[in-house]
């Protein structure tokens, strides 16, 4: 383990750290934008500029690996002069775009200046044109001029996906980012150049103009896209959920996340939920209040059972919800219920397996694995083909239904929900607002429930691996999580205990306390 | 004493063919050289004192004893990409004696034991790919080139690669990415090309003239070479004069030659009427010599490094009262803001930067301050990035601004050039 | 300084101090009748007072040369305020040169205090406080000023321009 002496501070690092790391382990800032952890070094910005004992010229700390005894400083004068004017370097052919910028709050140009730069600029040239506002593929937008030609998207491109969509065209201070003969880039894990990018030359077209940054607040979470279970930040205030950005997390996801995870905030927003519980059949509705249709519906599933001699009831899960989730609904179909008829929805059987070898799985749940690994414990066995055939042959009274989450992963809930259809009442729990459950023909109990964001819990990814989610707000104040639900439905509860709507950290503007201290 | 050594047959045109270079003593170096071991002809460059004649000076023989021993193959590259401003000697050799570099570039390669080598020319020069394509291919009919070069046991392959008008590929790791057919950008240090280079593989990159004068070493001998020349700069060197003089051209000389006597010895002195004003003595990135300094300098790495300037590639521009230093600036700038890669930013937007600068003041535009931002700027950029060509265009700026001062002032205040008689006079 | 007033005797007498109020209403009074002109009081509403153009009152929005707004949605205003009366919605635009307009902008007049923070945040003088002070209306809707109302009520003839021009900026490369 070497010991390196920096800023007069000694710290310990590991055989073949990068001097730059080495930085950040110890506490010191240290400018810099085309480096990147989970890339390969370019070495390009040349803002990451270190004195090192024993050698006159200044070195950039991404491409020097520390040694035993070394020695290097970053807060000399010389050094500090040399990051002004590689920051001077970097600006002076940036436009003045803050203003209408998606980056301004979280640029790394704006945010070094502050730190290193504070220099008065010199330039009064004319500064050098490029394409504004190219869009690049489905979700990416480019604004050369904006772009510092820190090449990290290049080499995010080429190292991470391998796809070679981006490339720097053109030379000295033309170079421009751009795709070749304009073919997009519409990889599944585009997104990621915006995140890496730390100006606004990339900018997200979901979120391009819909929120200035300073006004979200975000909390880590993980996605529940697809089986692998990325850590991700979730951005949002009190107008709702604005984007998702992966988070750094070497076990699962490294520092990436794919598009279509990106997309999960959509079904956690308030129009896309069903937002009280309901009663009914199609073309008559009526509004319920939570507690009161859980314990309708849970009186129509023990009264099928009782007045039965076998068992007159059905669960469906599906892999959308957490472990204890699972298992409050399992446990009261197994012990208060007597009854092991507990099938696994699966969604999507022939993608199930399928991988892309990065991150994106084609099992869609998050918790399929603990679905499994429950059944299992429990030895259910049961097998779709039977519910299939109680339900065609009308032995089942009440099915109660643990739907999904985000209905858009599911391809059959069409051809699903009419099968279910063909029970005498159906329980059906989720926390989607889904059409095609409006026009079901049996009398059914809609029950809201919580989504990722909303409550806390277990998912086991398809590594196997148990990840924790935490609650971050309220949305639907009638929403419950199935094990609420299960409580009143068994009868041990008689209310359940009212959310309210928590998303109330104001979009306000958290400045004017700071004035004048920028 | 003769000191035309590489330039000794350039004016028989007979020397270009295999027929006319066999006659006049060719290859004959070749077969010995193939008989000694590869260490002691490493030996024998090393101690002849040869510097690569590229531009920075570097020992030759030092370099090649960087190559790891690890079995993996090696490339030889020569770098024939000639592109810096006032620099024309390595399009003589080529023209002039292709087989003296192939000659040269066998033997290097079986020196450090290498089975593939390639010529990176610059794309310009078609009459020297040409002509060595056609010398290649002679050499291989003759069993120069190819399996088992003269039943020696030693296998090599030489191939020539066309440049696309870049400046930045004469650099030894942008012409390796513009070999491996990627964008002509220089490579992060570390790791060097020695060690990993071409196709991550070790990698030697010499230029023309190193390696022909390689043969001469071996020919005569490390101690017969070290007479030309001084202690610390032995041989002789191609000096490519140009500007204004009478007779600009080519011209070998021992190193250590004075300036004076090759402007007015061998290119017959400036125009009559003329008055020296300043040298550029080792292509268009080494500082500016004023007339007094260059009437002092010898022709050799230490003398013009202790002058604050570099030997480069010997390209000597010689410059009279008639020119303007701010538009010859505005020229150079012009070319660095061009030829800049783009990859770090000090080089990106430095070279932009200066080039506009000196256009505004040439354009009249100038602020007074404009020319103390000049070398404030190129301060900057000097060290800061992967190349040199940061620094080869941030160091005439500085000079051209320090040593003629009054003519920027001038300029930025008249809005005019100083010079009578100039274009923007 | 504080003024100690002791009570003298004449004080304890009150009638002349009671008389001598009454005489300065007549004085007025009797003054007024016969040279209106200096009289200070006004006849709001059917007379307005006309503050100076430097006073801060109501917000005008700015318009480019063409007509269409200056904000270019930065919400640097909405950020600002102390009173948070500010809400913008942002959007794309057509124009690649625009990029970023507010398609909403709406100022809550009640909750704003003038405090100017808005006019001072704005970075292309899109947002400038006026000389109208009027701010009475009917209706509650009334009291919440869109971008109809801040940039081309009847009383702006058109729109005021912007000190900031687009075509300025993109002709300097700034």
């Amino acid at each position: 383990m070497p010991k390196v002496k920096l800023n007069g501070k000694e710290i310990e690092v590991k055989p073949g750290t990068m001097l730059i790391d080495a930085f950040k382990q110890a506490g010191e800032d240290i400018a810099h934008y085309c480096y990147h952890p989970g890339l390969p070094t370019a070495g390009v910005c040349r803002l990451c500029m270190v004195e090192i004992e024993g050698n006159p010229r200044m070195q950039i700390a991404c491409n020097t690996v520390v040694t035993e005894g070394m020695s290097a400083r970053n807060n000399s004068d010389k050094v500090k002069e040399a990051v002004r004017w590689g920051l001077n370097f970097h600006l002076i052919n940036h436009p003045l775009d803050c203003p209408i910028c998606d980056q301004a709050g979280e640029c790394g140009l704006q945010d070094q200046y502050m730190k290193f730069g504070k220099y008065t600029p010199e330039m009064s040239e004319q500064k050098v044109k490029k394409r504004k506002v190219v869009s690049l593929g489905e979700r990416v937008v480019l604004d050369s001029e904006r772009c510092i030609l820190c090449s990290r998207c290049v080499r995010f491109t080429s190292e991470i996906t391998k796809t070679n969509e981006l490339g720097i065209f053109n030379r000295g201070d033309h170079a421009e980012i751009g795709t070749f003969e304009d073919k997009p880039l519409n990889n599944n894990y585009s997104m990621n150049t915006v995140d890496i990018c730390p100006v606004g030359a990339l900018t997200s077209k979901d979120f391009r103009f819909r929120q200035r940054v300073w006004y979200l607040k975000d909390a880590s979470s993980i996605c529940t896209g697809c089986s692998t279970g990325c850590k991700i930040r979730v951005y949002y205030n009190e107008e709702g959920l604005f984007r998702i950005k992966p988070e750094h997390n070497p076990e699962v996801n490294g520092y990436w996340m794919c598009d279509k995870g990106r997309d999960i905030y959509k079904h956690v927003n308030p129009e896309a939920r069903l937002q009280e519980a309901r009663w009914g059949q199609v073309g008559n509705w009526q509004v319920k209040d939570i507690a009161e249709a859980l314990r309708e519906a849970g009186e129509a599933i023990r009264a099928s059972v009782r007045d039965s001699h076998h068992s007159k009831v059905a669960l469906v899960l599906t892999g959308q919800q957490t472990l204890e989730e699972l298992t409050a609904a399992v446990k009261f179909f197994l012990s208060d219920l007597n009854s092991r008829d507990i099938y696994h929805w699966i969604n999507n059987p022939e993608e199930m397996e399928k991988f892309d070898g990065l991150l994106f799985r084609g099992d869609r749940n998050p918790n399929t694995k603990g679905l499994l690994s429950l059944l299992a414990s429990e030895k259910v066995s049961a097998t779709w083909a039977q519910l299939e055939g109680k339900l065609n042959s009308h032995e089942i009274e009440t099915l109660m239904v643990v739907g999904p989450e985000d209905p858009g992963v599911f391809p059959d809930l069409a051809a699903k929900l009419k099968l279910f259809a063909k029970a005498k009442r159906l329980v059906w729990l989720s926390s989607a607002r889904v059409a095609a459950v409006d026009q079901v023909t049996t009398a059914t109990w809609q029950i809201p429930l919580k989504s990722f964001f909303e409550k806390d819990g277990t998912l086991v990814n398809a590594q196997g691996r148990k990840q924790t989610l935490r609650k971050i707000a309220t949305l639907i104040p009638a929403a419950v999580s199935v094990d609420q639900a299960v409580a009143v439905m068994s009868g041990r509860e008689k209310a359940v205990p009212m959310g309210k709507f928590e998303l109330n950290w104001k979009k306000t503007n958290f400045f004017v306390g700071e004035r004048g201290s920028l | 004493m003769e000191t035309k050594l590489l330039s000794q047959h350039y004016d028989k045109p007979e020397y270009v063919s295999l027929k006319g270079y066999l006659n006049l003593g060719g290859y004959e170096v070749l077969k010995r050289a193939l008989k000694m071991e590869p260490k002691a002809i490493i030996d024998e460059v090393k101690a002849s004192g040869l510097r690569g004649r590229g531009g920075a000076g570097f020992p030759t023989g030092t370099k090649w004893t960087f190559l790891p021993e690890n079995g993996e193959p090696r490339y030889l590259l020569c770098n024939a990409d000639e592109g810096e401003p006032g620099t024309f000697k390595d399009r003589i050799m080529l023209e002039r004696a292709p087989h003296q570099l192939i000659e040269g570039m066998i033997i290097s390669a079986f020196a450090v034991k290498s089975a593939k080598s390639y010529i990176y020319v610059r794309g310009e020069y078609q009459m020297c790919i040409r002509k060595l394509e056609k010398a290649i291919r002679e050499a291989y009919d003759a069993g120069f080139l190819g399996k088992n070069i003269l039943g020696s046991g030693f296998t090599h392959d030489m191939d020539v690669y066309s440049g696309a008008g870049a400046y930045i590929c004469g650099e030894e790791t942008g012409m390796i990415s513009s070999l491996e057919g990627k964008k002509g950008q220089p490579k992060l240090k570390p790791p060097f090309p020695a060690v990993q280079g071409y196709l991550a593989k070790p990698t030697i990159v010499n230029n023309v003239e190193t390696l022909a004068a390689v043969s001469l070493i071996l020919r005569d001998g490390a101690a017969a070479y070290r007479k030309f020349g001084t202690e610390k700069s032995p041989g002789t060197k191609l000096f490519s004069v140009s500007g204004n003089v009478k007779k600009p051209g080519v011209y070998e000389v021992p190193l250590g030659y004075p300036l004076a006597d090759l402007i007015q010895v061998e290119c017959g002195g400036l125009d009559p009427g003329r008055r020296l004003k300043a040298v550029i003595p080792g292509g268009s990135s080494a500082p500016v010599l004023t007339a007094e300094e260059a009437m002092k300098a010898t022709m050799d790495y230490e003398c013009l490094q202790g002058m604050g300037t570099m030997l480069g590639s010997g390209a000597v521009i010689v410059i009279d009262d008639s020119n303007c230093m701010v538009d010859l600036l505005k020229v150079i700038m012009h070319f660095y803001h061009h030829e800049s890669c783009g990859q770090c930013t000090p080089c990106r937007e430095g070279t932009g930067w200066l080039h506009k600068i000196v256009h505004s003041i040439v354009s009249g535009e100038g602020r007074l301050q404009d020319v103390d931002l000049i070398p404030r700027v190129s301060r900057q950029m000097m060290g800061r990035t992967i190349c040199a060509l940061s620094d080869a265009a941030a160091m005439p700026a500085i000079s051209f601004v320090e040593k003629f001062r009054d003519e920027f002032e001038f300029f930025v205040r008249e809005g005019r050039s100083k010079v009578k008689g100039h274009l923007h006079a | 300084m504080s003024i100690v007033n002791k009570p003298g005797a004449i004080s304890t007498w009150y009638l002349p101090g009671i008389l001598s109020g009454l005489w300065l209403t007549l004085k007025y009074m009797i003054r007024n009748l016969f040279d209106k002109k200096k009289m200070p009081t006004l006849n709001y509403p059917e007379e307005v007072y006309q503050y100076g153009p430097r006073f801060k009152g109501n917000h005008i929005l700015t318009v480019k040369k063409d007509g269409s707004i200056r904000c270019t949605a930065c919400m640097l205003c909405a950020t600002n305020c102390p009173a948070q009366c500010i809400s913008i919605v942002a959007a794309e635009s057509a124009d690649q040169r625009v990029e970023k307009y507010p398609i909403k902008y709406e100022i809550d007049i009640l909750r704003c205090v003038f405090c100017g923070y808005c006019e001072e945040a704005c970075p292309v003088d899109a947002v400038r406080m006026g000389p109208e002070w009027q701010t009475a209306g009917l209706n509650g809707s009334s009291f919440s000023y869109d971008i109809q109302h801040l940039a081309y009520r009847p009383q702006l003839k058109g729109g005021i321009l912007s000190r900031v021009d687009d075509e300025e900026r993109h002709k300097f490369g700034i």
